[in-house]
């Protein structure tokens, strides 16, 4: 295919009322000398004054190749095909999408559809999220989820909004959902317009950017501290204390069950609203309990609390002892789960004698503010769990064996068939036997481009491979890839 | 074998614009143009080398479609403006311009009689009387149109979306509709001249037609691409479709072209993006991304007869209705007459 300069193309999604509008606004008054053609849905709103607004209604095509996610936009082939008919091209398409809609099928227009490909690149699915609603949006509906999923830029909008201790966790359910976009804060929609633009996400000439924390080892918690304790007893607690305090409206959603306070005591009221705080939104299941461990240290040192972390991968695989609120904890190897369900919980924790002691903790306790009376831990660390609830989430693999190019066809090609459907996302690069170059692909459910791009060079050659789907299996796809590190048999 | 016939270039001109769509005059006389950047103009083809242009309007960002009144003088064009306008063929001026809908109107086609006309937006069909009136407006069809197209008599107006070819009737029972489904896109709409089918070619690389009478339909599958390019020979026994750098003639003559393998007509290097049979006639002329205007006699030369190289990429490729001339307009505005002229 001949490689002509193609047309690059912005995709913006995000629920009515997250500031998509505002946000397309801001790049068409700011990119002057541009000619950027805007394909909006049918119930958008570009305020400015701009020659190139073409309405769309969202069509959605379904392919016959027996594939009931392979769906394509049939009003952007029609609309993207009649601008081609110009002797000078467009700078730059940017397609807003309607608040409910699903992202994939605009990506797979891309992928599908041979004239597209050859004029147009999609550059990037932009993504805004109102911080502000969010979680009781992605709670109650399936396209929130979706369209963090598929994003390669994500907006973290209305920050000014929300109390910072949501925003952190607001920040840490997109990234649960998808590990290898960009996050932005931002109000308004402000924000420097290169990092929307050309931003070359489907680009296989640029290496696949992944947090590398992402790609470490998983642990099934994510908090550990080491404390240094006397013989007694400790009280532990959960929930308000020095909660920020909460502006605008109340983040109560129905659903959300307040158990009967069994400590009064420790309400504490905020403000002359009255209101109480932290009522939690974390999305995790709190009924069943927070994964709580309690192990001698040899010190209090972060040497000696990573001499443990071992151990506690062991102790959390096992079967939990449940505690209630006003249960009693004792260090040793076996797993507590405490509950959290509502507010002010809390615990007597109880120390034999006099030592150094390591809790690890499931989620970060700031999640639930839980906190060890009157002590602060002397080392500390988080680890990198994607232990989360959300139904969709993302999957990192990383190994330095070569693969076995038939192999990993064969893997991958069943993958796309078996699995499709909730793949929403994958991308990789991957180290192939007996090739210097890199091997790199990605791909939007059954979609899948792929090609070998430049030399390893000097650097370790590593392959790492993400997919962002709904309810992915570890272990599957894990399996999968090591299933790729045998040579392929001679026939 | 001897070539029959050759295509002798015989005027061309530059447009200062993207040649989206080309309409000739019944009288084969003059040519309505409409400009992908917007302009619509009327070329007078005279003996002499040169074609006179001037712009009659435009259409905002880009026109559209472009059609003429078959047996008159109305030229009916639409843009990315959500306009459709009428023009006088012979003075050039503009008579209406409508507004039917916040959609681009992409698709227009007159009735054979020339008493209807035919516009699509979106998933609305409507008909006009030539001067503007509204004669009626189907209910929403499923999907967007992707074309529109009249049986021979003037009988069926079609309409092909994603997931079905949908046939009004037009004369009485007036506006009876019967959809004939299949779950794919429907690219084109192309009656065969003996009214025995309608066929179309589709967004999932496959040609698709139906039997009009017993509604049977068939597939024929293996393409490389979107089949977007659909035309019968004059005597409906051949079909041709791009299928990639080739084209691909199915042969409706005896059983029918189930099973058979068809006439494959290689030659470009490049994708096909124009292809046209003869009105009535059995040479075909096809233009690709090779730049190349090829002319085909299918059925009797496997390879071409006779090609030309173009300026830029062809664009647009029309017979005139009589089937003597040929106009080709190209991506970068040139705009040029060619002549069938029998050899021998």
């Amino acid at each position: 295919m001949a490689t002509i300069d193609r047309v690059p193309v912005t995709v913006l999604t995000g629920f009515l009322g997250s500031g998509k509008t505002t946000l397309l606004n801001r790049i068409l008054s700011e990119n002057h000398g541009k000619r950027i053609a805007v394909i909006e849905n049918e119930f958008g709103e570009v305020g400015v004054d701009h020659q190139l607004v073409i309405g769309a209604e969202e069509e959605i095509f379904e392919t016959n190749n027996g594939c009931i996610c392979c769906t394509v936009r049939g009003d952007l082939l029609r609309i993207l095909g009649q601008l081609l008919k110009r002797r000078d091209r467009f700078d730059y398409v940017m397609i807003e999408t309607t608040g409910m809609a699903d992202p994939g099928p605009v990506a797979q227009t891309f992928f599908l559809d041979d004239d597209l490909k050859q004029h147009f690149m999609l550059d990037a699915i932009v993504t805004v999220v109102d911080a502000l609603h969010f979680e009781q949006h992605l709670d109650e509906m399936r396209e929130p989820g979706e369209q963090v999923a598929f994003a390669d830029v994500i907006l973290l909008n209305k920050t000014d909004l929300v109390p910072a201790d949501a925003l952190e966790r607001i920040e840490r359910r997109v990234r649960a959902i998808n590990a290898t976009a960009k996050i932005f804060r931002t109000q308004n929609s402000n924000l420097p317009v290169e990092k929307v633009l050309n931003v070359g996400a489907f680009d296989l000439d640029r290496a696949l950017a992944v947090d590398a924390a992402f790609l470490e080892p998983q642990y099934p918690f994510e908090w550990a501290g080491v404390y240094q304790l006397e013989a007694g007893e400790y009280s532990l607690r959960t929930g308000a204390e020095a909660a920020g305090h909460q502006h605008g409206e109340s983040h109560d959603h129905a659903g959300h069950v307040h158990g009967p306070d069994c400590d009064n005591g420790h309400v504490e009221h905020h403000g002359d609203d009255g209101t109480h705080d932290a009522h939690d939104h974390s999305g995790h299941d709190h009924g069943a309990g927070l994964g709580l461990l309690v192990l001698p240290a040899a010190a209090a040192t972060a040497d000696a609390l990573v001499q443990q972390v071992e151990p506690a991968v062991r102790a959390f695989a096992e079967e939990a002892r449940t505690v209630a609120c006003e249960g009693v904890l004792h260090p040793g190897p076996g797993l507590n789960r405490i509950d959290v369900a509502h507010d002010g919980t809390h615990f007597t924790l109880q120390i034999p004698q006099a030592g150094a002691y390591a809790i690890f903790c499931e989620h970060a306790p700031a999640e639930f503010n839980l906190r060890l009376q009157g002590r602060k831990p002397a080392a500390e660390r988080a680890f990198a769990s994607h232990h989360h609830d959300e139904e969709i989430g993302s999957i990192g693999l990383t190994d330095p064996r070569p693969l076995d190019p038939v192999r990993l066809n064969d893997w991958l090609s069943y993958l796309l068939k078996s699995r499709g459907a909730d793949i929403l996302r994958m991308k990789g690069v991957i180290n192939l036997r007996g090739e210097d170059r890199r091997y790199v692909f990605h791909g939007v459910h059954m979609m899948f481009d792929g090609r070998l791009e430049r030399p390893w060079g000097e650097g370790a050659r590593r392959s790492t491979l993400v997919f962002i789907g709904r309810n992915l299996d570890r272990h599957e796809l894990e399996a999968g890839l090591e299933s790729c590190v045998l040579p392929t048999a001679a026939k | 074998m001897k070539t029959p016939a050759l295509l002798e270039p015989r005027a061309s001109a530059l447009l200062d614009d993207y040649v989206a769509d080309l309409a000739w005059s019944p009288d084969g006389a003059r040519l309505a143009i409409a400009g992908g950047e917007g302009g619509v103009f009327l070329a007078m083809h005279s003996a002499s080398k040169s074609l006179a242009i001037r712009q009659l309007g435009e259409h905002g960002m880009g026109a559209l479609a472009v059609a003429w009144q078959p047996k008159g003088e109305i030229v009916a064009s639409s843009g990315q403006d959500n306009a459709i306008a009428l023009w006088d063929g012979a003075s050039g001026a503009e008579q209406r311009r409508l507004r039917p809908a916040m959609a681009w109107t992409e698709h227009l086609a007159w009735s054979p009689d020339g008493t209807q006309l035919a516009s699509a937006a979106g998933k609305v069909l409507s008909l006009w009387t030539p001067a503007g009136e509204p004669l009626h407006k189907f209910d929403a069809h499923a999907g967007a149109i992707a074309a529109i197209g009249w049986d021979k008599p003037g009988r069926d107006l079609a309409a092909a979306t994603n997931g079905a070819m949908v046939i009004h009737r037009i004369e009485p029972p007036q506006y009876a509709t019967r959809q004939y489904k299949w779950p794919a896109g429907c690219q084109t709409v192309s009656f065969s001249p003996n009214g025995r089918m309608v066929a179309s070619g589709m967004q999932d690389g496959s040609l698709h037609f139906w039997y009009l009478s017993s509604s049977k339909d068939s597939q024929m599958r293996g393409y490389p691409g979107k089949v977007h390019l659909t035309s019968w020979s004059g005597d409906s026994r051949w079909l041709a479709s791009n299928a990639g750098n080739d084209i691909v003639c199915w042969d409706f003559s005896g059983k029918g072209p189930e099973g058979s393998k068809p006439a494959q007509l290689s030659g470009h290097t490049e994708r096909v993006e124009c292809l046209a049979f003869q009105p009535g006639g059995a040479y075909l002329v096809s233009a690709g991304r090779d730049w190349r205007l090829t002319l085909w006699w299918p059925g009797k030369a496997k390879a071409a007869i006779d090609a030309h190289l173009t300026d830029s990429e062809p664009s647009c490729v029309r017979w005139s209705p009589d089937g003597r001339h040929v106009a080709v307009g190209e991506r970068k505005g040139k705009l040029t007459v060619f002549e069938l002229v029998k050899v021998g």
